[in-house]
């Protein structure tokens, strides 16, 4: 049984807690809550001094009305598809291969090397990306010119720049996402393979038949809850990866919003764009926790 | 009828090839991450004057020099960056680590008044992102542009990494802090005595993708810090390579002789920037596998 505490102690450890919490709360004040409260500016004209005025929609409707705009929205809901749909299978590929490696070592070095570039910043994979992908010494169109094909400068053609968007993409993340279905596999039961190698199942039709079933929720959850993120197509790399021939391929809402924010100085044009693309984000990610609750009982939180 | 296979034991030929093709398969995958970054080390260290040798897909140097770094190394913009890096590294990682960790014992704590408040709040801040103008206009206001500190405060509280945390301090049997409180022990003894040495592997983890995310961080020190003096490496980087403004690298090229300037390549001088803003993340990656992977495994495996 624990003494009972005077109000006074009690006072003074609870207090003790808060005070434990304030540094975070400052920190959350800063650069979330107060900022939060600033996108107010997107119904305001920006005034260096004084008050800004009030004006309503008329940032939304320039922005509706903008044909610059649409074009920036068709490319992040082309980029996201990429890198959220198409890319979905291939982690989930990695892994059911990673996991049919018999060899310790083998196995230990595919992961230690396709973790890896998880932890370059995008600035570091640019780099390398454009250094391997260049026309003249790039290591690409070397290979290329092995086969006998010409010399492709992928980072400056229109057509293949989203490509590179996905290939780069594919390379940080393949190992990194294959993770969470490792983690999964681990889980299944081993009887369940017992029982088929006993019925004599094929590898194949172990996979179809045990496997997928089994990681079936993982899979659900990852698409879903990276669904929630659609609006956001990868600023960093496409921030890094953009030049002046392809900006009209590759240009997203959040390029777009830093332009037309920081380098135009439109701030309240900005943030009016910006609390669109947030809104959107917000529906999809209450939209993807509810049904990832739904359907896996699991949710973001 | 039935026979007893041996765990392991390659059942036919057919299963032979197949595991055979899935090895080739991956070791592809780990040639296609790690030959672009040995070309650039064999760029970076290649004779300057073999340079010309060294294709897209060669992973050994043409000859051997450290021209490349040497030139980097008298670059003052070049050095000043990395000790910039350095320090928002440093100093920002040691205040993740204690905010995060005060904020996650606090509100672990079922006493803790508001408590509901202020998940509520930590979710809000998950789910919606403010803009990025606010933000500028924020900072702006409270004086903290061309300085250092908009930088290292920048994701002070990680929220995910917050709630991770508070799951670990969850964990921690509450029988151990009956006894701790029976003798006496305030919240402030709990949490440096019982809570920290305990979430030690957790707080680790978290040191090491924060510091790594201080050290990669190049935006909001581009948007905020104006001072050269006070950039990163990764912006210096972002520059030299990304925008290919040799100009900011090879200003300092009088402290050479002439002769060796001359032959420098740019490509190479590249590549011996991206290998150094490498280098930091590549020596503490064997502890992020030991560490995060580890864990991510056995958490799995515990569910």
């Amino acid at each position: 049984m624990l003494r009972p505490r005077t109000l006074r102690t009690r006072f003074r450890q609870e207090g003790f807690l808060l005070v434990l919490l304030v540094p975070a709360l400052v920190y959350f004040s800063v650069y979330h809550l107060v900022p939060m409260a600033g996108m107010s500016l997107a119904f305001q004209d920006f005034r260096i001094v004084g008050p800004s005025k009030f004006v309503g929609l008329k940032h939304f409707k320039m922005l509706f009305s903008s044909p610059a705009f649409f074009d920036v929205l068709k490319n992040t809901l082309i980029i996201s598809s990429m890198k959220i749909i198409l890319f979905f299978p291939l982690p989930l590929l990695f892994a059911l291969m990673v996991n049919e490696l018999r060899s310790v070592l083998l196995r230990k070095f595919v992961q230690a090397t396709a973790y890896l570039p998880h932890f370059l910043s995008w600035v570091v994979i640019a780099g390398v990306w454009i250094s391997f992908l260049s026309p003249s010494s790039g290591g690409a169109n070397q290979a290329r010119g092995l086969v006998g094909l010409p010399p492709v400068d992928y980072m400056t053609s229109k057509s293949a720049i989203r490509w590179v968007l996905f290939a780069s993409e594919t390379w940080r993340s393949l190992g990194w996402d294959s993770i969470i279905y490792l983690a999964a596999l681990m889980r299944i039961n081993p009887s369940l393979y017992e029982s088929a190698d006993m019925d004599g199942a094929g590898a194949l039709q172990k996979a179809w038949y045990i496997t997928i079933p089994e990681l079936a929720p993982t899979m659900i959850t990852v698409l879903i809850l990276n669904l929630g993120f659609f609006m956001s197509a990868g600023f960093d790399q496409v921030f890094n990866m953009m030049n002046d021939s392809v900006i009209s391929a590759v240009d997203i809402l959040d390029t777009y919003i830093y332009r037309i924010g920081l380098l135009n100085m439109q701030y309240s044009f900005s943030t009016a764009a910006n609390l669109f693309k947030g809104a959107i984000g917000l529906v999809l990610i209450l939209g993807t926790h509810s049904a990832a609750k739904r359907i896996t009982g699991k949710g973001l939180w | 009828m039935s026979k007893i296979r041996l765990k392991g034991k390659p059942s036919s030929v057919a299963d032979t090839l197949f595991r055979a093709a899935i090895a080739l398969a991956l070791l592809a995958v780990s040639l296609v991450v790690l030959v672009p970054m040995f070309n650039l080390l064999a760029l970076s260290f290649s004779d300057p004057g073999r340079v010309g040798e060294v294709t897209g897909l060669t992973i050994l140097p043409k000859g051997f020099s450290t021209v490349n770094y040497r030139v980097l190394a008298a670059n003052p913009l070049f050095v000043r960056s990395i000790i910039n890096a350095i320090i928002i590294t440093v100093v920002g990682t040691a205040i993740n680590l204690l905010v995060t960790s005060m904020a996650a014992f606090a509100l672990t704590r079922e006493r803790l008044p508001g408590r509901r408040f202020f998940m509520l709040l930590v979710i809000v801040i998950m789910v919606f992102e403010p803009g990025l103008i606010p933000e500028y206009l924020v900072i702006k206001k409270l004086g903290l542009m061309n300085s250092l500190w908009s930088v290292i405060l920048y994701k002070t509280v990680n929220v995910y990494y917050l709630i991770i945390l508070m799951r670990f301090f969850e964990e921690v049997p509450a029988s151990l802090i009956e006894a701790a409180r029976m003798d006496g022990a305030g919240y402030g003894t709990i949490f440096l005595k019982i809570m920290l040495p305990l979430a030690k592997p957790a707080i680790a983890t978290l040191g090491l993708f924060y510091g790594v995310f201080h050290w990669n961080e190049y935006f909001r020190a581009s948007i905020y810090l104006s001072d050269p003096d006070k950039y990163p490496l990764q912006l210096i980087l972002r520059q030299f390579v990304v925008l290919d403004d040799t100009a900011s690298l090879i200003g300092s090229g009088a402290l050479f002789s002439y002769d060796e300037a001359a032959r420098l390549d740019y490509g190479a001088l590249k590549a011996s920037t991206i290998i150094v803003a490498m280098l930091p993340v590549l020596i503490i990656y064997p502890l992020i596998l030991k560490y995060y992977t580890k864990g991510v495994m056995e958490g799995g495996v515990k569910e």
